[in-house]
């Protein structure tokens, strides 16, 4: 077994440098599952934010991963903007009353400081918890949701769906106020010492069509996007699913590097892998899940192969989030097989 | 094809749901089967759609405007349907499996069961075991939909099919699965009848689970 020489926060510096590096960044996405490294109730996990970022650090110790990715669900956002959850006992909240089901509540929508209320203070608290307990030797990141998946939660999902087409003014004002908080949102993380790390899963191919990608989600991402860059930051875009169809419009939002789901990394590559860097996508649920610590380095070891031909850098990571009933073991075989074949060379 | 279904069909795909309520009202006004002109015209513009759906040239926004613009022309079309002429449907009981929330694909499956002719019971989201078969208990017969994007979920399937079959109920019902992490192999592992890859399979697939049905289909 090869050993590493890096530290992740080491090895992410040279990564975004362009500097040499002992072996590709490995990142499962480990995010809701960081509560089951310790024993913890999802449910107690996404309500306290110390615990969160405690959750992390220890999952961090445990797996040694490469980014630590603090995270719980997709409508964060959209709660503290009016939408009402139904939190779970050992499961992620679901969106239960959407802010604006009839169009008249948009003016009932919190839009001023919306990144002070709901849980999005405990997040920040969990990537300070996080960055001062295992800060200096792995780089900690927060997800934020991408203005198009916040506004769907905001509208609910169906009905949200349907103002793209028949209520286009409605549902670009919608986009435009979540933009402004998830921009808010992502610059408390970067003043916590995180990386926001966008998330769009609504905004997949398998919901929507490229044109319509192209005129609602694409310009809300760019000007997230823009707004992560000034500050130094490289942006980070997730979205899941089957992206195919989308791919070129996703290198289109300015992202620097593309996390992929369902979608054959050496088809990514060829088509975009000389403009944007790319991440993914050991298959959560048929690997990471099902699948045996056989299964996980095999697949590792194939998606290291392409990655090494990635002009703009590749990182080895899970397609979405590792599932939270993930054995150990699977985890584990992820990090080994990186070291063991995840030379660049 | 009779033009006025044929209207019909094409104010659905065109998602059109003023053509699509005023071809409904012709249909009255003629003193046309109402029934025919949702089995022949409706449907078969949302056959339509599931096919341009299943082709990637309809999204989700399309395929939720042209249901309204179907719904809203059966709205028109219903109170004229004589209750004899009414073909008993077979009901489909539909859900996202408890442990998951993604219900996108599930909705999808459920506009192309009710256009097919189907009376769905839908469940909704996280939707426990235990709702399933007491559903099932309530409806007497007929087919049980299970959805699930979270392989987590997939021991939550099983225990539908168990759960059937220790209330006696497993033969009356035949149980498609669906969704990312579901499988062939598993509906197999689980004893379920079928597995749909998409929305159009899943249609497709009650069709074919519906023929073998105890009292099967009367069409």
């Amino acid at each position: 077994m090869r050993q590493d020489t890096m530290t992740p926060k080491e090895r992410f510096t040279a990564f975004l440098t362009g500097k040499p590096m002992d072996r590709f960044l490995c990142v499962p996405l480990i995010l809701n599952h960081a509560a089951r490294v310790n024993g913890v109730k999802v449910g107690a996990y996404n309500r306290d934010g110390r615990l969160m970022g405690q959750c992390h650090a220890d999952a961090w110790r445990r797996y040694g991963h490469d980014l630590i990715a603090i995270f719980s669900d997709t409508a964060i956002l959209a709660e503290a903007m009016g939408t009402g959850l139904d939190f779970q006992e050992d499961d992620v909240p679901l969106v239960e009353r959407p802010a604006v089901s009839i169009p008249g509540d948009l003016s009932r929508l919190v839009t001023t400081q919306a990144h002070t209320l709901g849980r999005l203070p405990l997040f920040i608290e969990a990537v300070r918890v996080a960055v001062a307990a295992v800060g200096s030797e792995v780089p900690v990141s927060c997800c934020v949701p991408a203005p198009f998946t916040t506004a769907a939660c905001l509208r609910g999902t169906d009905q949200f769906a349907r103002d793209l087409i028949r209520n286009r003014v409605l549902a670009l004002k919608l986009l435009k106020l979540s933009t402004a908080t998830a921009c808010d949102f992502a610059n408390d993380i970067l003043d916590a010492g995180g990386i926001p790390v966008v998330v769009d899963p609504v905004a997949t191919g398998s919901v929507l069509s490229l044109r319509m990608f192209e005129e609602f989600a694409q310009p809300c991402l760019k000007e997230l996007h823009g707004a992560i860059s000034r500050r130094g930051c490289p942006a980070v875009l997730h979205i899941c699913g089957q992206t195919s169809r989308i791919l070129d419009a996703m290198v289109g939002t300015n992202a620097n590097l593309l996390s992929l789901d369902d979608i054959s990394m050496a088809e990514a590559r060829d088509r975009v892998g000389g403009r944007i860097g790319l991440m993914g996508n050991v298959r959560p649920t048929q690997t990471l899940l099902k699948g045996n610590a056989e299964d996980v380095t095999r697949e590792v070891r194939t998606l290291c192969d392409i990655g090494r031909g990635c002009a703009r850098g590749f990182i080895l990571g899970s397609g979405c989030e590792v599932p939270i009933a993930t054995a150990s073991r699977n985890i584990d075989a992820m990090m080994s097989a990186v070291q063991e074949y995840g030379q660049m060379k | 094809m009779n033009p006025l279904h044929k209207e019909l069909a094409n104010a659905v795909v065109a998602m059109d749901e003023e053509r699509a309520v005023a071809a409904a009202n012709r249909v009255v006004a003629e003193g046309l089967d109402p029934y025919l002109a949702i089995t022949e015209g409706l449907s078969a513009g949302m056959r339509k759609v599931g096919e341009l759906y299943d082709s990637g040239e309809y999204f989700v926004p399309e395929i939720l405007i042209c249901s309204d613009a179907m719904n809203a022309a059966i709205a028109v079309l219903k109170p004229h349907i004589k209750a004899d002429a009414t073909r008993k449907p077979v009901k489909v009981i539909l859900g996202v499996i408890e442990g998951d929330i993604h219900d996108i694909g599930k909705n999808i499956v459920k506009i192309l069961l009710d256009a097919a002719g189907y009376e769905v019971i839908d469940l909704g989201r996280n939707v426990k075991a235990e709702r399933f078969v007491e559903a099932a208990r309530a409806a007497g017969g007929g087919i049980i939909g299970l959805s699930s994007l979270m392989s987590t979920t997939l021991e939550n399937m099983a225990r539908v099919v168990r759960g059937l079959k220790e209330a006696g109920l497993r033969g009356d019902f035949r149980v498609m699965i669906g969704g990312a992490s579901a499988s062939a192999r598993f509906a197999a592992e689980i004893d379920a009848d079928g597995f749909g890859r998409n929305a159009k399979e899943a249609v497709e697939l009650a069709d074919r689970l519906s023929r073998s049905l105890p009292c099967a289909r009367t069409q």
